[in-house]
């Protein structure tokens, strides 16, 4: 595809829109990474894992139980979020404020999901059934010609934006909030303010596994489910984190419209290939001028 | 020299003569490497040990990276290209094997001479995300150098070295051979000044340039020299499976090297080929479960890290300390790099 | 001794930027040969950053450093310490899981390197060397009065000797000038004394010092000419007597009314 037939209007408007809802997932799944990174300094390299398990709560609940779509989501995400709790009680809770550790120690956690889900799953891909297969038409009056957005990916970023709206107001709004900000900044000086880190530390988890369980729900409806849903994500959630800067949260969000952006129009104009190695090559870049990322805070 | 120290972890070991405890160990291991095929002739136990042997030069390659303070997750990569460059070079331009291990020792070292010095500016886990992304950029070319790599299905119906390399006996003994010289080669220059100027400079990095030590260019060279040798294990390799496919040099892939140094403590050769041994031949005790395999691969790897950081040295050091009733100090540099 | 023949090290318009911060401006000193400059100045004054801006930590954002007649400005340390500049750190100055001895080995890096294929195969030459430094460590050891703790972990050293150490460890490289920030930091009355006694001796064997402390008994007890630092100015150079008695370092030690009663004492004085 050359670069003017993307300069129609109708054309832009739809890679507009699967970038904006690739971005939409990006950030969620990322959000979490750098919530656990930020509170907890643990590299959550099992996050992709969660992402996995979402995507087999949505197709259990909306492809298996016919739970409609718009609560099956959420549902499956708060399922898998619940039971990761035993994750976090047996494995997580050891890694804690030891980066290096949870960085070997995580690994090793998502290799036995990984694997654990082979044998529960097998090693097949399969399709969520697609929740929405109309297609939105409007614009003909501007445009001349009516654009189409498929519904599904509408919904798919209406979803991840209303969570994130969420999310933002449970940090910046709550008494949760406010914990996990303190913690966030300052574990020992948290402490001492008698935040219990113990509680925090539960909640944060709960709420990034939520989100990525989410994101890995509506990613597996997009593409496909399997074993292997996680790590493309993770993959990306990681240059997201490292593109806005590890532990911020506003860095987060700026990262994963830029790598969600870029990486759609890329791929639209000059393949997967390129967009693969323009966005890993930005990245590496920027770590080496400005490793803590653009909205990080150098240490 | 010095009575025996508590053994401290991230800290270079004692510097002392080789005893006579050691050299009979030496000896005893010698006898069994020597004997081992011959004992297992015709047994796939045969196999695991030369697989070993190659693994071997790969972890102890990456700890002479380890120890300058940098923990590269992109190492399986440059092995990679160690191995491309090898099974290319003798499949489609038919140079005889010696040459072409001396190009896969090159081809990784040139690799490493150019990304080291811009890599090597990063430190800690700015460093470990870096060497990580950069492992999934090789791997992204070997997958999409289709014309040269065959993309990810690899190349197939890789020759081995020489005809008479067709026995395993004869390539194990081929790869006891490198593997001695690589990691001979490792420990000689960790035991030398370079060594202790590289475990300074680990400990105390401003201290050490001030003593007069190149740090940076120190740092570099090591690079380029674990490239090097590590493309040994590539050529190695990957004319003893016959096939060569990008999925063996993914970050992943290099973690399980750097997993062979946690688990053999991080500043110790002899540890990596513990931990080689064990990595290597544990899975092939689950044979046939593939997957139980490496569920129980990650179930280690959590247990370890959550319980003994130090590795396994680590463990053996507890043994002994409650046998001989002492008090060790078990202080990690890895603990403690972790806590900052 | 202050002012005949070229100077070992001269700093000249030195200055030293963090985005919008001057810590250090426009700073210009000698030290010859024999000599102990004291640099001393309040926290923050800037005192371990001109350091720092000398020994190639950082590059100075202007000014020139020459060294034993060779232009360094912004030499990376390294390069410093093989020419015979050397230093040590306010904070951390020791490798703490190694012995005292190793410690001064890794000091004595430049006396021990024999060119990487002698270090590789152990050389005559590498052996030759390492015994060389073995005495020489001996000797220093003995000297700094660390002999009894060769093979001590320097953590397990109590704080004082753990500077004491952190000196060794420079004096094992064999400077001509050594630069120590802060060398009596938190020590006692005694362990001070004990430290100033060191580094008058070290004097005496023919090396130069930069000494910064924030103490003017110490200092002045200590150094032939005083550099004081304020806001990363220099305030007064000269003299410990000189230092003392300048109307803006009292001013700046003792306060505004202090310096404005003694400069009335000083001009009425003459008048009666
Ligand atoms: N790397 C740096 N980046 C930014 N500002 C710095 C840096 N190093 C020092 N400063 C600032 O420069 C000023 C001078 O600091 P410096 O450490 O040189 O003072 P000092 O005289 O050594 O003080 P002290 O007696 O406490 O050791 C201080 O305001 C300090 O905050
Ligand atoms: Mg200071």
């Amino acid at each position: 595809m050359s670069f003017t037939d993307l300069l129609t209007p109708v054309l832009m408007g739809q890679v507009l829109l699967d970038g904006m809802s690739i971005s939409s997932i990006y950030i969620l799944i990322a959000l979490g990474f750098t919530l656990l990174f930020g509170i907890m300094r643990v590299v959550n390299f099992a996050h992709g894992e969660f992402a996995m398990l979402g995507g087999w709560g949505l197709y259990y609940l909306y492809g298996q139980f016919n739970v409609p779509f718009l609560l099956a989501v959420p549902l499956a995400g708060a399922i898998v979020a619940v039971c990761s709790l035993v994750f976090e009680q047996f494995v997580f809770r050891f890694f804690y404020q030891k980066m290096f550790q949870s960085m070997i120690g995580l690994l090793g956690l998502s290799t036995a999901m990984i694997y654990t889900a082979v044998i529960i799953w097998d090693a097949y891909e399969r399709q969520i059934p697609p929740a929405f297969t109309s297609t939105l038409e409007f614009g003909e009056s501007i445009f001349g010609e009516s654009l189409l957005l498929p519904t599904d990916r509408v919904v798919v970023f209406l979803v991840s934006m209303a969570t994130l709206a969420a999310f933002y107001f449970l940090i910046m709004h709550t008494r949760m909030g406010l914990g996990m900000r303190a913690a966030a900044q300052d574990v020992e000086v948290a402490e001492a303010m008698g935040i219990r880190t113990r509680t925090v530390y539960r909640q944060a988890f709960l709420l990034a596994i939520f989100m990525t369980a989410v994101a890995g729900a509506l990613y597996g409806q997009i593409y496909f489910l399997s074993y292997e849903l996680g790590s493309q994500p993770l993959l990306k959630a990681f240059i997201v984190v490292i593109l806005g800067g590890m532990g911020s949260i506003p860095g987060a969000a700026l990262g994963g419209v830029i790598l969600g952006m870029s990486e759609t129009f890329l791929a639209t104009l000059f393949g997967a290939a390129v967009s693969n190695f323009v966005s890993f090559g930005v990245v590496i870049l920027i770590l080496i001028i400005r490793p803590w990322g653009l909205l990080g805070k150098p240490e | 020299m010095s009575p025996q120290a508590p053994l401290s972890l991230g800290a270079a070991p004692p510097r002392t003569m080789p005893g006579a405890g050691l050299l009979a160990i030496s000896a005893l291991a010698g006898a069994v490497l020597l004997a081992w095929p011959i004992v297992f002739q015709g047994s796939f136990l045969v196999y695991i040990a030369t697989l070993v042997m190659q693994f071997s030069i790969g972890a102890c390659s990456l700890q002479l990276i380890i120890r300058t303070g940098h923990i590269s997750m992109s190492h399986q990569a440059f092995v990679g290209i160690g191995g491309y460059t090898s099974v290319i070079l003798v499949m489609k331009a038919g140079w005889a094997w010696h040459f072409a291990l001396l190009a896969a020792i090159a081809a990784p070292a040139l690799a490493g001479a150019v990304i080291g010095p811009i890599l090597l500016r990063l430190t800690g886990k700015y460093f470990v995300l870096v060497t990580f992304l950069f492992g999934e950029i090789v791997r992204l070319v070997f997958i999409d150098w289709q014309s040269m790599t065959g993309g990810s299905n690899g190349i197939f119906e890789i020759p081995k070295p020489y005809p008479w390399m067709n026995d395993p006996t004869a390539y194990y003994y081929v790869s006891l051979g490198f593997a001695v010289a690589c990691v001979g080669f490792c420990i000689r220059l960790m035991r030398s000044e370079i060594g202790r100027a590289i475990d300074a400079m680990r400990e105390g990095p401003n201290l050490t340039e001030c003593a007069g030590v190149p740090v940076f260019r120190i740092k570099v060279v090591m690079f380029i020299i674990a490239c090097g040798l590590s493309g040994v294990m590539g050529s190695l390799n990957a004319h003893m499976n016959n096939v060569i496919t990008p999925g063996n040099y993914g970050p992943m892939e290099s973690l399980n090297l750097v997993v062979m140094n946690v688990l053999g403590g991080m500043t110790n050769m002899a540890g990596a080929i513990i931990g080689a041994v064990f990595l290597i031949a544990l899975p092939e005790l689950l044979r046939g479960y593939v997957e139980w395999q490496r569920v129980f691969y990650g179930i280690i790897l959590i247990v370890v890290m959550a319980s003994m950081p130090g590795g396994m040295v680590e463990l053996l050091a507890r043994l002994r300390s409650r046998l001989t009733g002492r008090e060790a100090h078990l202080a990690s540099a890895v603990a403690a790099e972790g806590r900052t | 001794m202050s002012t005949g023949g070229a100077p070992l090290l001269a700093v000249e318009g030195l200055s030293m930027t963090f985005g919008a911060l001057k810590a250090v401006q426009d700073l210009s000193f000698t030290v010859h040969d024999g000599e102990i400059l004291g640099i001393i100045g309040p926290n923050g004054a800037g005192k371990t950053t001109a350091v720092n801006a000398i020994s190639g930590t950082f590059k100075p954002t202007a000014g020139r450093v020459t060294f034993d007649g060779h232009l360094v400005t912004g030499f990376a340390p390294h390069r410093l310490a093989e020419l015979g500049l050397v230093r040590t750190y306010q904070a951390t100055t020791v490798y703490g899981t190694q012995t005292v001895r190793e410690n001064c080995r890794r000091g004595a890096f430049l006396h021990l390197y024999p060119g990487f294929f002698d270090a590789l195969i152990s050389s005559a030459k590498a052996r030759a060397m390492r015994a060389a430094v073995e005495k020489e460590i001996d000797r220093l050891l003995d000297w700094l009065g660390l002999a009894q703790f060769a093979d001590t972990e320097a953590r397990n050293l109590p704080y004082g000797v753990q500077k004491t150490l952190g000196m060794a460890i420079a004096m094992a490289a064999r400077p001509r000038l050594i630069m120590l920030d802060e060398p009596v930091a938190g020590l006692s009355a005694e362990e001070t004394d004990h430290v100033r006694d060191t580094i008058k001796r070290i004097r005496a064997s023919g090396i130069s010092a930069i000494v910064i402390d924030h103490n003017m008994r110490f200092i002045s007890g200590l150094c032939d000419r005083v550099l004081v630092i304020h806001h990363g100015q220099e305030l007064a150079i000269g003299t410990p007597a000189e230092v003392m008695s300048h109307p803006d370092v009292i001013e700046a030690y003792l306060g505004k009314g202090h310096a404005a009663a003694t400069a009335k004492a000083n001009h009425a004085a003459p008048g009666h």
